[in-house]
């Protein structure tokens, strides 16, 4: 791992205005993507997960507002680029997409592989020809056989799919790949060979991949570093060994209980009770405060602030030093479940 | 893909079939009898069955029926009551007439409404888009011949601009299809009908164009095709209006059967020679064989466009070939 950030952002805000008021979809998030490297974002629906790259991507719907103090990628200022500037120089060319819904997004009334070599041309000077012997050489690269390049998305399976999308984000050699829940959707055997996909080409290109799921098992094989996110904000951040031997947010707690180990076969499935947080309207509070067993008074009238543990790891909570029984307590379903 | 067109092919000659045999009942069950036109009852009795019999008249229906589809068959159409042309020789110079209005109208119609359902829905809200929903209704809501009327008074008789009617100046009767093209007199005259038609009928595909659009471009394709990095417009028209055009598709074909209705509105306002103009002559003249002609023709013209549009479907979606092979 490189040390130099690819892309940095420091304190980005996202809100959507709405006629029942502000939505603060993604608040004071502020995190550093570095070269060759896997950096998670897990969390549940809603979370602000997608919110967080359509604003990285510009895509954010019209009422969509973001602001920020820092989007640095390779040194440019991404916050005062032009469009223009963006659309030709950025979008694919540095930063690609694996979206969401492999499912939908081809277009599909054009070929699978005419969808690519679109994208080639729409930033690099080639001739077809040279476009299509590209879409060969990434349809290998993802276990496509080439010859399928000429099929209509609707002739491919959902796995295929993915991995044309999968193929498409390669097109260019980004310098960062947003890959967003690559694999929802799928089912369970699909999945596991489009993760070991994404892994085998992890190791194979010098690209950097956010990668954003609500899997948190998935986040955990494949991520050098993870940020844990809860109401639009970050509540957690560190390397995936640190987060998973010693996790200190009780959110973070929690999510660990809700999914099944492979080390304790058996053990009881704890969930965490109650909703997430609607976001409507001025923040106040720590977001998981309703729903926290370990809340004390002062949550619910402050936000709490970054505290760092260690090196590279972060958490947004007024009990950090409490950490140690507090991860005690929380392997207790009566925890969880009675004090609320 | 040849499949599906073959497919299409034979449904459209079963619906053509059966037109014909509800034109053949229709006109046999209208009031008044047709055989009066030409066998005058003031005729001896005696040459008065004997005309009938010449005719055919008094061989039973199923007979009559099959004579029937066999000339329609071999253009065997008859002969107008009033001018004793050939029907088929009259319906020949009408059709193109017609065509080439209807053309016109229906270019105007798609090209415009398309492209204003494009641009409405890429600036949803903005004054175009408000603009053009009013605009559009509003023509929709207006009669042709209101329109129509109004445009012959205010660009032809008060400001004197356009022609009020005809196909091109009197007195100098084109010689076939080019000729006619080539005549500025023709280019003027089309003008006031073409708008007539285009207003009237524009709101439709704008709208349905509009609507397509929106919903199409809400969808996760367009949303990656802005994250390659795309020009703006290339989303726009390449995959957004691309895909939305299949809805409008589909509507052209049914719009193509309203549009034979203004057809005649407008056609009888301005005098334009054409199928529609026939029609409301040949039966104000009870003269049914160029009636049932013209109801064949238009009705041949409207399945005939049908069959295109639907052609043009299988071509924009590919998805199509699919139900060609598979389950349709």
């Amino acid at each position: 791992m490189t040390t130099k950030a690819v892309l940095e952002v420091r304190d980005l805000n996202v809100r959507y205005n709405t006629s029942a008021g502000p939505i603060h979809a993604v608040s004071e998030v502020s995190f550093d993507v570095f070269g060759d490297e896997v950096f998670g974002i897990a969390g549940e629906s809603g979370c602000g997960k997608s919110t967080l790259i359509r604003a990285l991507l510009r895509l954010l719907s019209p009422n969509g507002i973001c602001e920020s103090a820092v989007i640095s990628f390779k040194g440019h200022d991404l916050r005062t680029m032009p469009d223009r500037e963006f659309r030709k120089d950025i979008l694919w060319r540095e930063i690609s997409l694996v979206p969401q819904s492999a499912m939908n997004s081809l277009n599909p009334v054009y070929r699978v592989g005419a969808q690519i070599v679109e994208a080639i041309r729409a930033h690099r000077r080639c001739t077809r020809a040279t476009a299509r012997e590209r879409v060969a050489e990434l349809f290998d690269v993802v276990g496509l056989q080439a010859d399928l390049m000429d099929s209509y998305p609707h002739e491919f399976s959902g796995g295929m799919r993915q991995r044309a999308m999968i193929a498409m984000a390669l097109a260019l050699d980004p310098a960062l790949i947003i890959m967003d829940e690559p694999t929802t959707g799928l089912d369970v055997l699909v999945q596991e060979r489009i993760l070991r996909r994404i892994r085998k080409i992890r190791d194979a290109i010098a690209s950097s991949i956010i990668l954003i799921t609500h899997d948190i098992a998935v986040i955990a094989e494949m991520c050098d570093r993870i940020a844990v996110m809860y109401g639009g904000r970050f509540m957690e951040q560190a390397r995936s060994l640190d987060l998973f031997e010693s996790p200190h947010h009780p959110y973070t707690l929690g999510l660990k209980n809700a999914f099944p180990s492979i080390h304790a076969v058996g053990a009881e499935l704890i969930s965490i009770p109650g909703f997430p947080p609607g976001l409507i309207g001025p923040q106040t509070s720590c977001p998981f405060e309703p729903r926290c067993p370990f809340r004390i008074e002062r949550c619910a009238t402050e936000t709490p602030q970054p505290v760092t543990i260690t090196e590279q790891h972060e958490i947004r909570c007024f009990r950090s030093a409490e950490a140690e029984s507090l991860r005690e307590l929380a392997k207790s379903k009566a925890t969880w479940h009675c004090s609320n | 893909m040849f499949d599906y067109i073959l497919r299409r092919l034979g449904y459209t000659l079963i619906t053509l079939f059966a037109v014909a045999t509800i034109l053949f009942v229709i006109f046999r069950m209208l009031p008044g009898d047709p055989t009066l036109q030409v066998i005058s009852p003031a005729m001896d009795e005696a040459v008065q069955t004997r005309m009938k019999e010449a005719f055919g008249l008094n061989d039973p229906m199923w007979k009559q029926y099959l004579i029937y589809l066999k000339n329609l068959v071999t253009l065997e159409w008859g002969r107008s009551f009033v001018s004793a042309q050939r029907v088929t020789d009259i319906l020949a110079y009408r059709f193109w007439n017609t065509l080439l209005l209807m053309a016109a109208g229906m270019c105007l119609t798609l090209v415009l409404g398309i492209g204003m359902g494009i641009v409405m829905a890429w600036r949803r809200n903005g004054p175009l888009d408000v603009c053009g929903t009013v605009v559009g209704l509003v023509f929709q809501a207006t009669p042709p011949f209101i329109t129509g009327l109004l445009l012959l008074i205010v660009l032809s008789y008060r400001l004197g601009i356009f022609p009020t009617g005809g196909m091109y100046p009197a007195g100098q009767r084109p010689d076939g299809l080019i000729d006619l093209l080539l005549m500025p007199g023709f280019w003027q005259r089309i003008v006031l009908p073409t708008i007539t038609v285009g207003a009237y009928y524009i709101a439709t595909p704008m709208l349905i164009m509009r609507d397509s659009m929106l919903e199409v471009l809400g969808s996760d394709f367009i949303e990656l095709a802005k994250a390659k990095g795309l020009a703006p417009s290339t989303v726009m028209f390449r995959h957004a209006a691309r895909n939305a055009l299949l809805g409008v598709v589909t509507l052209a074909g049914i719009m193509v059967g309203f549009a034979v209705g203004g057809q005649v509105v407008v056609e009888s306002l301005f005098s334009w020679p054409g199928m529609g103009q026939l029609m409301v002559e040949s039966a104000a003249s009870h003269d049914y064989p160029v009636a049932q002609g013209t109801f064949l023709m238009l009705a041949i013209l409207v399945i005939g466009l049908n069959f295109l549009t639907d052609v043009a479907y299988s071509y924009l979606d590919p998805r199509i070939k699919i139900s060609a092979t598979g389950i349709g």
